[in-house]
């Protein structure tokens, strides 16, 4: 049920700026990871490649012990890695339910039109994030940021993965989202979810992880126990070069 | 999903009162219901593509094209019989559908509008250069074999053809598949975020779209008996399809009926006092002022009125 994630070597060059820059680690499945670093350090880079959105320059991306750095992203998706986004990009003339049934849909034409919406499961995964039966009918214009982030996540669960990769989760969130966001993520743990999370609220993330990685400049800069990352003289150095 | 018997008794009532029409009104006002209804068709058709996913083309006489010159090059120069010739000039339409999906699959927005007129302007050029003795050249060609005879039948015909189409469209995209489709129009990259290939989907809109135009340009050059490049692939017959999509609601199988009619009606009235080409230019004004008012169109008017009776009874 649960799915490593290796990366090995990943480079991924802009031109001339290297934004990953020969990054390799492995997540045990049903691991979760922290990945940390300042502004621009290549976090939410790490998550394009790992999702095919952007193509690596070199390095591998390995999701259990399949090769997937040459597949498409729903190909990817349907493999069991899915992704939020920093910026939550909900369909934005859709329902709540509707957007959810997106991420449920099956990537198959007759499959789409032959059976109708699983509407339980639409419901089941809005109550998970912490939406009520009646928010199924609300317009992205009328939600919070708190809820489009939400909204990101019960879209991302649709896709039934086995490794999440979550961007700035609590960005924007209020205590009680937050609160709400990590149980999930908590009881996602204990399900067996593979997790790799950026955030930059390090006290939210400390209880959700079991390691951390930090990187700047697209390089690896430590790699342990997040007391350990938190401790190490590169890293505190970076933080600080931002503040 | 979310089929009602209320779903089923208004399309029953549309039809049936569409179908007593011919007892109603004039033959005249019927012959301006036939453009009506195959500007309907045409108008779906687009929106398939465009209302849904947000690829506009310009250029969607060039499929209308395809299916029309098909079968009046068969019928007129091969005596092929039209039950015969019909389904092979959708089957070639779709395939040139096939044509204006490929810049789709790596051009968005005004690039890919672009190509799409100039797939219109290509194939406008083609037919009066490229073997004009099969095409007709500039000239076009008449005496073809035509479906029907007098306005009744003519107007039977046409609305078969539209209630068909529409009625089809209507249910496919109620599934799952209108709302893919609606996502890319909003969101590609969050589309392939959710796990769906978007190019399954636009190509299965593409196809649906040009099989669509395809029918309605083969059954349109056997109403009218004959084919003319130049008012054809017109710019104006573009912006007509266009305009009646988007003024009636894109991206709904209703709105493009509504805007077609609108549309055909007021050219019609407008005729009298304005018979140049300047009533595009009252339309455009009537249309710019309707989207205005409201994007999406007509129908949503309509629909948000109904709902202010509702709750006010
Ligand atoms: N599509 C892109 N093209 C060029 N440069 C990019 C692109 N995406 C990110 N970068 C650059 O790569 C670096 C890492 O960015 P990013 O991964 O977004 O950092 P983080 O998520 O850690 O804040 C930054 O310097 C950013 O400007
Ligand atoms: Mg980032």
């Amino acid at each position: 049920m649960s799915m490593s994630l290796t990366i090995t070597n990943l480079v991924k060059k802009f031109g001339g700026l290297t934004a990953t820059n020969d990054l390799s680690f492995t997540i045990e499945a049903g691991q979760s990871v922290g990945l940390i670093g300042p502004n621009g350090a290549g976090k939410t880079t790490v998550f394009s490649q790992v999702m095919g959105e952007h193509r690596q320059t070199s390095g591998s991306i390995k999701l259990g012990s399949e090769e997937i750095s040459s597949l498409s992203t729903p190909a990817r998706i349907r493999r069991g890695v899915s992704r939020t986004y920093q910026v939550p990009r909900p369909f934005s003339d859709m329902t709540v339910a509707e957007n959810i049934r997106v991420g449920l849909m099956p990537d198959s034409v007759l499959g789409m039109i032959l059976k109708g919406a699983n509407t339980d499961r639409e419901l089941e995964l809005a109550l998970s994030v912490g939406f009520s039966e009646d928010d199924l009918e609300r317009t992205p214009a009328e939600l919070s940021m708190g809820d489009l982030r939400k909204l990101e996540m019960a879209r991302t669960m649709a896709t039934d993965p086995k490794v999440m990769l979550l961007d700035e989760v609590f960005a924007g969130l209020t205590v009680a989202e937050i609160a709400m966001i990590s149980d999930l993520v908590q009881k996602m743990r204990a399900d067996g979810m593979t997790f790799l999370i950026v955030s930059h609220d390090l006290k939210a993330l400390e209880p959700l992880v079991d390691t951390a990685i930090a990187i700047n400049y697209g390089s690896m800069i430590a790699e342990g126990s997040y007391g350990d990352v938190m401790a190490s003289d590169a890293v505190r150095a970076s933080y600080l070069g931002e503040a | 999903m979310g089929l009602r018997w209320y779903h089923f008794a208004a399309w029953a009532a549309f039809v049936g009162f569409m179908f007593l029409l011919p007892e109603m009104v004039s033959k005249g006002t019927l012959r301006i219901i036939i453009f009506a209804n195959f500007l309907a068709v045409f108008a779906i058709s687009w929106d398939v593509l465009s209302g849904r996913t947000g690829y506009v083309s310009f250029g969607h006489p060039f499929l209308i094209g395809i299916g029309a010159y098909t079968t009046a090059i068969l019928t007129k120069r091969f005596d092929v019989p039209v039950e015969i010739s019909i389904p092979i000039a959708v089957f070639v339409t779709m395939i040139g559908g096939l044509i204006v999906v490929l810049p789709a699959l790596r051009i968005k927005g005004s690039y890919f509008a672009l190509i799409t007129l100039a797939y219109m302007e290509l194939i406008y050029q083609l037919v009066q250069v490229v073997r004009p003795d099969l095409t007709g050249g500039t000239r076009g060609m008449s005496g073809l074999p035509t479906l029907t005879r007098g306005a009744v039948n003519g107007y039977y015909m046409s609305l078969t053809l539209m209630v068909i189409v529409a009625f089809g469209v209507w249910l496919v995209m109620r599934t799952r598949i209108g709302t893919a489709l609606s996502a890319i129009g909003m969101n590609e990259e969050a589309v392939k975020g959710s796990g769906l290939s978007v190019t399954r989907l636009k190509l299965f809109a593409f196809l649906l779209s040009a099989m669509i135009a395809g029918l309605g340009g083969a059954f349109y050059v056997h109403y009218l008996g004959s084919i003319a490049p130049r008012a054809l692939f017109d710019i104006n017959f573009v912006f007509t399809i266009i305009v009646a999509a988007l003024i009636g609601g894109a991206s709904t199988t209703i709105g493009p009926i509504i805007g077609a009619f609108f549309l055909t009606f007021l050219l019609e009235y407008l005729r009298p006092y304005l018979p140049g080409a300047e009533r595009y230019f009252i339309y455009g004004g009537v249309a710019l002022l309707l989207y205005m008012y409201q994007p999406k169109g007509i129908y949503e008017i309509i629909q948000q009125g109904w709902a202010r009776v509702r709750a006010r009874t």
